[in-house]
């Protein structure tokens, strides 16, 4: 009998086989999301090594926890998820640079403002940074690092991978109106950010 | 609307073409404004860049290293439904083939079954003579290996002493077993005191 073309199956019936502990159904979800997953922890970190390291620790801490996952939800906003909080921990952990002049955007008051809102980079770039700077190129990998890391998290989520804002903000665990938010002001910094560059 | 220009959030409205919004006025504005017309053609030039960024690769055996790390419990069923599958084969002349040969030996054997259980004196007969077989080859096995380590004097002594005997062989054949597993190991830890 030929062997079921995974290839060919919804994520939630190829879901469904991994939980019935078929190891071609973990590395077809492997296949799927490597280079998704990978791709928004790297923009996120900007550290190759650490990435692929962040990016193996989300499958693992997924596939392990294979039956827990609820088909009504869907599978890539699950491992979108994981794959952001472990970018997001990482980068809390080593105080990563990548941030904006604007202050929290739940910031009430321009006090508020003031208080939650970065220094701009302070870091000398080093000689790796300078590589991975080339690696990922070109103006606009430039600017989206700049941008804070929800704001950027929620453009990659919104542009690379095509999702609504409403599975944005499932997958972030953002009410509906933050997640416009951050879309709205990333797009603004963009934007300014890439006519200094055209200037 | 007529008076101003389009917010960044409406530029934005546009772009999305986010539904349940009053975008016809917005667009009306944007057709007759430069200005706002020049804002949205410069969106739209980011917007075409961003959905244009590509993905990145990991490493070539990234999914292994994953694999590596993660734990595939395969039920039996599932195992067992696999191993059938396995068996059949691919191409439909060859399936049709295998039914037919499985329903002629499955067919041959319910007959055999069904002819025996007719005949239970047969059974009994054939189950006695099956049973007594396996018992002599059980006993000259363990007779041989008996004569093979004790001698032929120790062979006899146990054969002669019956069931009872035997027990009682197997149970001081362990013990000394023990025994001598313990006394290796207290010499073993005494030499080791004694070198270190």
């Amino acid at each position: 009998m030929p062997p079921l073309d995974l290839a060919n199956l919804p994520d939630a019936d190829v879901v469904a086989l991994a939980q019935q502990g078929r190891e071609r159904a973990f590395r077809e979800l492997v296949r799927r999301y490597e280079r998704p997953v990978f791709s928004l922890i790297y923009r996120m970190v900007r550290d190759r090594e650490a990435s692929e390291d962040l990016a193996q620790d989300s499958f693992v801490k997924v596939l392990n926890h294979i039956d827990r996952y609820r088909p009504e939800f869907k599978f890539s906003s699950w491992i979108f998820k994981i794959a952001n909080n472990v970018a997001i921990d990482f980068l809390r952990k080593r105080q990563l640079d990548t941030v904006s002049m604007d202050g929290s955007p739940h910031a009430g008051s321009a006090a508020e403002v003031e208080a939650s809102s970065f220094e701009l980079a302070d870091r000398q770039e080093t000689a790796l940074d300078e590589l991975e700077a080339r690696e990922i190129g070109t103006a606009i990998e430039r600017a989206i690092a700049r941008l804070r890391p929800e704001y950027r998290s929620c453009i990659m989520l919104r542009h690379i991978e095509g999702r609504s804002y409403e599975e944005i903000a499932a997958t972030l665990d953002l009410p509906l109106g933050t997640v416009k938010t951050y879309i709205h002001r990333a797009r603004n910094e963009l934007r300014v950010a890439l006519e200094d560059v055209r200037e | 609307m007529e008076d101003r220009h389009l917010l960044p959030s409406e530029i934005d409205l546009l772009l999305d073409g986010d539904a349940g919004f009053a975008l016809a006025p917005l667009r009306a504005h944007a057709r007759r404004c430069p200005d706002c017309q020049g804002e949205l053609a410069a969106a739209r030039r980011l917007m075409a860049l961003l959905d244009d960024l590509p993905t990145f690769a990991p490493a070539p055996r990234f999914a292994d290293r994953v694999m590596a790390d993660v734990q595939v419990f395969e039920p039996w069923y599932v195992t067992l439904g696999d191993t059938v599958r396995r068996l059949v084969p691919a191409s439909r002349p060859a399936r049709v083939l295998a039914a037919a040969g499985a329903l002629t030996t499955a067919f041959v054997m319910t007959v055999g079954v069904v002819a025996l259980l007719g005949r239970v004196d047969l059974l009994v007969f054939v189950t006695e003579f099956v049973a007594g077989r396996a018992r002599a080859a059980v006993v000259a096995t363990v007779g041989n290996a008996v004569t093979a380590v004790f001698g032929d004097l120790a062979a006899g002594a146990l054969a002669r002493s019956g069931p009872a005997g035997v027990v009682l062989g197997v149970v001081a054949f362990l013990g000394s077993l023990v025994l001598a597993t313990l006394l290796l190991r207290a010499l073993t830890l005494a030499f080791h005191r004694q070198r270190s």
